[in-house]
């Protein structure tokens, strides 16, 4: 629809201009015409909740998406392709992603040097300039440590620096954006200002900056403006000084509770108490305890890194335990949180593809693996049971299947969540813990597990431990919401308290 | 800059709308459009074309293509019932290799010190039968004894120290053929004992068939229902498959890849003992020629019956299609290189076609 502007390098050129910029997934629409522009030597702040197409524009920019039809991007009034990825190093548009991408066995001078070419005396590479040139892009960036040493040993802040040096690599000219996804996510608060100081003298040295982050409050410490997404769409470009955190939360979530779903369900006061949790640790999580009750669905909330997604793999038995936690399950008696894993209790992990799906087995086998013993008769697996059982949780849990036996790759995202939290199932468990139980899982989906999982908590008294990055599934199922931030609670939610600005809020919360 | 101060219009209830009911997938679309067809019987003839489906069993179309082929080539020697027997007498220490592998490889653990671990338990039976005189269940006894400390050994490595199974096994694979160099001086055992009780375990034959082809069979029947038929090899794909996965639904998957390395080293010992008898000597190398073969064999019967699945039946066709080829070049008369080449160019084609049919393994894209 647009022409490529006249390239000349003026002021009112955006850095990067984007317009019309669509994603459509099977099933949903991540983003809707999005436009965004961003001036010259401008800090510009992305924002929106989880499922908020934040990251597919990210990707889109960084050639991980190919955009719908229709998507115009312009670095510098040059005209470039969306969803590819630019081979040029002169490529106006660098990125710091949020796992920085870099290979931690090797020191900062290699890692550098990965990125940008080592430095070479005839064919053999020449350390000592290798070294200094090193330095000299840490000290642009008001930075100085040991490059030699592997970055293993360096403070997040230092890693997080030299992935920025990187990125930065050969970009001499000085204009150009430079977008640091959730930068901060995984620092410690006390290293937060220092890389903010860090983005500011990039800024200084003439590049743009494109800030995607969770924490409102650094927004209004950095930014100078912010664009704000809401279900795919942009919600509009502001001037940070006209907002304060509060307008900025209500733009993010639309001035009010998304019209989502809600189980509202209450549990019995007298319901006894089916896991008790002490000093539980491990991971990123510190200290945390915990009570559930027969029936009750809990949520644990807390942004990237604060050790919430750490629970239920913790709870599991499925990541390591630290500390001398103690846990009580089902009235037993008080055991350490290391003897978690002999309990089993089911788990439906985040992420699917890796840790959830069996991809060679049948719809089937992946529905009865954790129930394999119990459709055997003496030690030999009977068909007929395993495919009435099959069949069973098939027609449960709506799965959309021809048959049982095709491969569960074969479903789409929604279906094979439905697998998997059916095996959790199976087993008819007391206590289910759901790690992002609706990533990738479309609207309809979405709905269909949270009346199912209520309906268990009902009926069978299931008791439910649920993390989830997406706020609308806390909204949705619990009726309590522990916050997590920096490995600590930091707050309770309880029923109507569970809003998307209660919970970002909480989360940004920090313990004392 | 005030004109960016120009909120869009409200972006609409978006979560009230249903789901799109066109499915934008079209793997979605199959879905629906199968569904329909899903309550309709179907005929035992298509039950038979699944079961012969070239796709699932492409080595007996192999197998069968060879016996024509080597039957026009060789019409004098190649179409008898001694080639029968030939090819099964002599590929039943490759099956029992074969199936020892494929044990942990199910469970995706290799094990290279099969080999090794035959020479090995070869070694210790004829030595203490030839030159101890130890009555013959005893000297059996140790050497499977002998094998399972190997085993254990392999599992410590590979299952508690961490160490790739494939590295890991070459190591102690190495070491077990030091270990047989060092107490046998490099000199094959040999003595007029072997050639009593003991050269009845390989050699003892009836209606022409030796006794390890027996061992096979009984071997297989074992496989196959364990991994097929039971909660324990369902529970080994699932290792085998996605290790994370499975030990996430609660499976114990470092106690199965443990044992399934125990398992393979006995049946591995087993293997070397009747491989000494049919050889009627220990010898300190017997193994390693059968490294190859045996994991060919195991590769090319993961293409088949079960493609993607390590299964028992797979592999007895896998041994026999490259079996039959290998005996029917050498009865034509074919050069000696030949037969290598032949396993080498079958094990890269099966291979490579079953990899072009499976998809790979979709993850959902739908992720935001």
């Amino acid at each position: 629809m647009t022409e490529a502007a006249p390239a000349e390098l003026s002021a009112e050129v955006p850095v990067l201009d984007l317009r019309g910029v669509s994603k459509t997934f099977p099933g949903t629409k991540a983003l809707d015409g999005v436009d965004l522009q961003i001036g010259s030597g401008e800090i510009h702040a992305l924002v929106g909740a989880n499922g908020s197409g934040k990251s597919t524009l990210i990707k889109t920019l960084a050639g991980y998406h190919h955009p719908d039809p229709g998507a115009h991007a312009q670095a510098d009034g040059r005209e470039f392709e969306l969803g590819t990825v630019p081979a040029d190093s002169s490529h106006m548009v660098r990125f710091v992603h949020q796992d920085l991408g870099l290979i931690l066995e090797l020191s900062a001078a290699d890692n550098l040097a990965l990125k940008s070419g080592f430095l070479t005396r005839g064919r053999v590479i020449d350390w000592k300039a290798q070294r200094a040139e090193t330095r000299r892009q840490l000290a642009r960036l008001g930075m100085s440590f040991d490059v030699d040493q592997p970055l293993t040993a360096a403070t997040p802040v230092q890693r997080t620096v030299t992935a920025i040096a990187g990125a930065l690599a050969g970009w001499e000219s000085g204009r150009g954006l430079l977008v640091l996804d959730e930068p901060t996510a995984v620092l410690p608060h006390t290293e937060v200002e220092l890389l903010l100081d860090i983005v500011r003298e990039v800024r200084r040295h003439g590049a743009s900056i494109l800030y995607v982050s969770h924490r409102l409050d650094e927004i209004f410490q950095i930014a100078d403006r912010v664009t704000v997404l809401r279900d795919g769409r942009k919600v509009g470009t502001f001037e940070v000084g006209e907002l304060d955190q509060q307008s900025l939360a209500e733009l993010m979530v639309g001035g009010r509770v998304r019209a989502g779903f809600r189980l509202d369900r209450a549990v019995p006061r007298d319901a006894s108490v089916a896991l008790e949790v002490r000093d539980l640790a491990g991971g990123r999580l510190v200290d945390l305890s915990l009570d559930v009750r027969r029936g009750e669905i809990l949520g644990v909330a807390g942004l990237a890194g604060s050790g919430a997604d750490d629970v239920p793999y913790l709870l599991a038995g499925a990541r390591k335990v630290t500390g001398n936690g103690r846990f009580r399950y089902a009235d037993g008696d008080w055991r350490p949180t290391s003897a978690l894993a002999g309990i089993g209790i089911p788990l439906v992990p985040a992420d699917r593809g890796r840790e959830g799906v069996i991809a060679d087995f049948s719809v089937g086998e992946n529905l009865s693996l954790s129930v394999v013993s119990r459709v055997a008769k003496s030690g030999v697996l009977r068909g007929r049971r395993e495919r009435a059982l099959i069949a069973d949780w098939v027609k449960r849990l709506e799965v959309k299947v021809a048959s049982a036996d095709d491969l569960i790759t074969t479903l789409s995202g929604g279906n094979q969540q439905k697998v998997v939290l059916g095996r959790a199932l199976a087993g008819e468990p007391k206590t289910l813990l759901l790690a992002e139980p609706t990533a990738g899982v479309d609207i309809g989906t979405r709905q269909a597990i949270y009346t199912l999982i209520g309906w268990l908590a009902d009926e069978t008294g299931l008791s439910v431990i649920v993390t989830s990055t997406d706020a609308t599934d806390l909204i949705a199922m619990c009726g309590r919401v522990l916050v997590v931030g920096q490995g600590e609670q930091v707050g309770e939610l309880r029923g109507d308290e569970i809003t998307e600005r209660n919970l970002m809020t909480t989360m940004e919360a920090r313990p004392r | 800059m005030t004109e960016n101060f120009t909120a869009e219009s409200e972006p609409g209830v978006s979560e009230d709308e249903p789901p799109s009911p066109t499915p934008t997938s079209p793997r979605a679309a199959d879905n629906v459009a199968v569904q329909g067809a899903s309550g309709a019987r179907r005929s035992p003839l298509h039950a038979v074309g699944k079961v012969l489906s070239p796709t699932r069993v492409s080595a007996l179309y192999v197998l069968v293509a060879e016996i024509i082929i080597f039957s026009l080539w060789a019409p004098e020697t190649f179409p008898k019932l001694a080639t029968v027997k030939q090819v099964l007498d002599g590929n039943a220490v490759i099956g029992l290799a074969a199936l020892a592998l494929a044990v942990p490889l199910a469970s995706r653990v290799f094990d290279l010190s099969f080999a090794y671990t035959m020479s090995l338990a070869g070694v210790t039976a004829a030595h203490f039968v030839a030159v101890n005189n130890w009555p013959l269940p005893a000297a059996i006894l140790l050497a499977l004894l002998i094998s399972l400390v190997v085993g254990v050994i392999n599992a410590i490595v590979v299952v508690v120290l961490k160490v790739n199974s494939m590295i890991g096994t070459l190591g102690t694979g190495s070491i077990i053929q030091a270990l047989i160099s060092y107490l046998t001086k490099d000199q094959d055992v040999t003595g007029a004992r072997l050639f009593g009780g003991f050269s009845k375990i390989g050699q003892y034959s009836v209606g022409g068939i030796i006794l390890p082809v027996f061992y096979l069979l009984i071997l297989a029947i074992g496989v196959w229902f364990v991994l097929g038929h039971t909660p324990l090899g369902r529970r080994i794909y699932a290792t085998g498959f996605n290790t994370d996965a499975a030990r996430l639904s609660g499976i114990k998957t470092k106690r199965i890849q443990f044992c399934s390395l125990l398992v393979s080293a006995v049946l591995a010992g087993w293997a070397g003992i009747s491989l000494a008898s049919v050889l009627g000597s220990g010898s300190t190398t017997a193994g390693t020629p059968y490294l190859l073969p045996a994991f060919a064999a195991a590769f090319l019967g993961e293409t088949q019956i079960m493609p993607g699945r390590v299964n028992a039946w797979g592999t007895i066709l896998g041994v026999l299609a490259l079996g039959t080829g290998i005996t029917g070049l050498s009865l034509s008369g074919a050069p000696s290189w030949a037969s290598n080449m032949f396993t080498g160019v079958v094990l890269i084609a099966a291979l490579a076609t079953n990899t072009l049919q499976r998809r790979p393994g979709g993850l959902s894209l739908a992720r935001r």
